[in-house]
């Protein structure tokens, strides 16, 4: 996921739009001219998968099919009044139903109007499976993860190289004995530290956080923050201390500056998040809703959000997924195309977009 | 037979040997001449009894109007010959059929019903008549009943067959009232149900309250009343370490003082704010008709849980409080 989400994000900052997109290049267009076209038939749309099978490479595209949830979401932020404090939106559903997939058309939506995306592809890594946990330099209770802030920065520089050079800092910020960051330096030198002194590579995430935050609000620039995996940052974690005690979310630097940035006390932006039970700790397989996922530490930071749910295929989401298929030629069985063989690939997905995708890998 | 015989007896009893052979050859005379035909035998030196013929089973003189209550008066075990129904009972072997009455192992093991037949029950009822007395006419509906007689007492008699007409069991004494019968006031309701924890059902809302640690069952009783007394007048007290109930502590959410309270209102005056609309206050926030169904659905959430319903007014509630329409 974090491959293809660098993949798209990069993709939408370098590429000519209409390039980049083989099946949708009319999409942007159409949805800035028709606020209200809920049900996608006639614009040019497509699925993409998002298995280990890589389908950007084998269909030499990366296509996403426009649904209700993120058609949405997008009027919403089309309306958003940036005076006002961010309003937060929670995509939430069971699991396959295209949460992520909804979370990365409204960033490639937001990254065409020029916004500044913060984006967390997944914030379950970096609450297990840490290697090379350093407690802070800043705050000798927190933990850094120098790995994961590292290679966060990096996709961060990437995805926003425009908006590096022109946020200056508003603060000095000493490294070491050696290196400093002057106030009003380009933000890019802040990041610049952070990827090549590894050890204070979270550090510079907070600052980075902290500038993009108090700054939103002059009007400079739109901030999209957007995270998947948002349940990640209330819940518990597998990381240890070296006395093998468990470790609480709130004693790591980066899920610390991440919560701050999902309150609503900055304006000028919007926040998305997604609620994910893949990969998420000691919650049960079927949890998908808000407070089963957040628990009540979490509902009540996020509180007020707007809810948004994802669901299964509709009927119509169905016929045009295997459509996408068929013209692809990714379905090779020969009952694939009868009305047969459509009906029990239904029954046998239960219209789920992720469990279509699996099953029809073996065809 | 009878000359082999002789010496034996001889040679057995040396005393009186002449009178005694000369009566046992005269009785083996007699009893060889009367012998049956098996001689082969030699195992059964006595007369085995005559068998008597089986007698045909009673039902076969059983009439189909019979007083049934006097064939089956008591609680007894099944009798193949005393009931004429055509049972089969058993595990057939391979294409067969269950085994027949007679004989059958698996009837006489399971109880039977056979002495309360609807007629028998009958026939108790009308000897217990004499010994009851009218139900009162005012009580004629459940509701009266409650409302007159709020606590229901449940004791268990038990008779046997024995030495002994104690029996240990009898002692129990089981109390149920509902708490909406009585006088509790909001606080006195939640610290009731805190302390007697598992003995309340919320769906019934009736507390149920079992006791057997006295021997007699008249002291059970008189225990199970004094619990509850003491149940009423404690949790009508407020003590004070009560003012330390967290939020933790609550049973249900409430609104007032809660994060939620605090976020939207800090929410609602930065946007005010933004609008350069500094005369607001707190509480003409809080009154507006937005804020409480706001309010309404939070409650609902976290008191019900998250499902559709709930779900759906929380979003509608944000979004017209938050402008997004």
């Amino acid at each position: 996921m974090l491959k293809r989400m660098t993949r798209l994000v990069s993709g939408a900052q370098q590429l000519d739009p209409g390039r980049f997109l083989h099946g949708e290049p009319q999409a942007p267009q159409s949805l800035a001219a028709h606020l209200d076209n809920q049900v996608p038939d006639e614009s040019p749309r497509a699925t993409s998968c998002t298995s280990e099978a890589d389908p950007v490479r084998t269909f030499n595209e990366a296509c996403l099919m426009v649904r209700k949830p993120a058609l949405e979401l997008l009027r919403y932020l089309k309306n958003t009044n940036f005076a006002h404090p961010a309003v937060r939106y929670v995509l939430y559903g069971e699991t396959g139903t295209g949460k992520t997939l909804s979370l990365c058309h409204v960033i490639h939506f937001c990254a065409k109007q020029d916004w500044l995306i913060l984006h967390i592809p997944d914030a379950h890594l970096w609450v297990k499976n840490c290697r090379g946990l350093l407690q802070s330099a800043y705050n000798k209770q927190r933990f850094d993860q120098p790995v994961e802030a590292s290679s966060w920065l990096k996709n961060f520089k990437t995805a926003n190289e425009r908006f590096l050079s022109q946020i200056k800092v508003q603060e000095k910020y000493v490294w070491n004995k050696r290196e400093s960051t002057e106030k009003g330096r380009p933000l890019g030198e802040v990041v610049e530290q952070g990827l090549t002194r590894v050890k204070n590579a979270t550090d510079a995430v907070g600052i980075v956080l902290k500038e993009l935050k108090s700054q939103s609000g002059s009007g400079a620039f739109r901030l999209l923050v957007a995270v998947d995996g948002v349940n990640a940052l209330w819940g518990r974690t597998t990381l240890k201390r070296e006395d093998k005690s468990p470790m609480a979310p709130e004693e790591l630097a980066l899920v610390r500056g991440v919560r701050k940035m999902v309150r609503n006390d900055w304006h000028g932006g919007a926040i998305v998040l997604t609620l994910s039970q893949t990969g998420s700790l000691f919650k049960p397989r079927k949890a998908y809703l808000p407070q089963e996922l957040l628990g009540k530490e979490g509902f009540d930071a996020l509180d007020p959000f707007i809810p948004i749910l994802v669901s299964n295929y509709s009927p119509e989401e169905f016929e045009s997924c295997i459509q996408y298929y068929l013209e692809n030629s990714w379905l090779q069985h020969e009952k694939a195309q009868t009305e047969e063989g459509k009906k029990e690939l239904l029954f046998l997905s239960n219209a789920n977009p992720g469990q279509l995708e699996r099953l029809c890998a073996y065809l | 037979m009878a000359a082999a015989a002789l010496p034996a007896c001889l040679a057995l009893q040396p005393g009186a040997r002449t009178l005694r052979a000369f009566c046992t050859s005269v009785s083996l005379a007699t009893r060889s001449a009367i012998a049956r035909p098996r001689t082969a035998d030699r195992t059964s030196r006595y007369e085995r009894p005559l068998r008597r013929k089986a007698l045909p089973p009673r039902t076969e003189k059983m009439s189909v109007d019979q007083d049934w209550p006097s064939v089956y008066p008591v609680a007894a075990p099944f009798k193949p010959s005393a009931v004429p129904l055509p049972i089969r009972m058993g595990y057939p072997v391979k294409r067969g059929v269950p085994m027949a009455k007679e004989g059958n192992l698996e009837l006489l093991k399971i109880p039977n019903f056979l002495h309360l037949t609807p007629v028998a029950i009958k026939k108790h009822c009308e000897a217990l008549k004499d010994f009851c007395t009218e139900w009162p006419a005012a009580l004629d509906s459940d509701e009266k009943c409650e409302r007159h007689f709020p606590i229901e007492i449940d004791t268990t008699d038990y008779v046997s067959a024995g030495p002994s007409i104690r029996n240990p069991k009898a002692r129990v004494v089981t109390l149920r009232v509902k708490l909406s019968s009585l006088n509790l006031d909001d606080h006195a309701k939640k610290k009731l149900i805190k302390l007697v924890g598992e003995r309340y059902c919320k769906t019934t809302d009736v507390l149920t309250i079992r006791t057997d640690r006295c021997p007699l069952k008249r002291q059970n009783y008189d225990y199970a009343m004094y619990l509850l007394t003491v149940l009423y007048h404690e949790s009508w007290k407020t003590e004070e370490w009560e003012k330390d109930k967290t939020e933790a502590d609550m049973e249900e959410y409430v609104w007032n003082n809660s994060s939620s309270e605090k976020n939207i209102l800090e929410t609602l005056l930065q946007m005010k704010a933004a609008e350069k609309n500094l005369e607001v206050n707190k509480e003409e926030l809080l009154a507006t008709k937005e804020v409480e169904e706001y309010k309404k659905s939070v409650v609902s959430l976290k008191n019900e849980g998250d499902n559709e319903n709930t779900l759906s007014q929380y979003k509608e509630s944000v979004k017209k409080l938050l402008n997004l329409m």
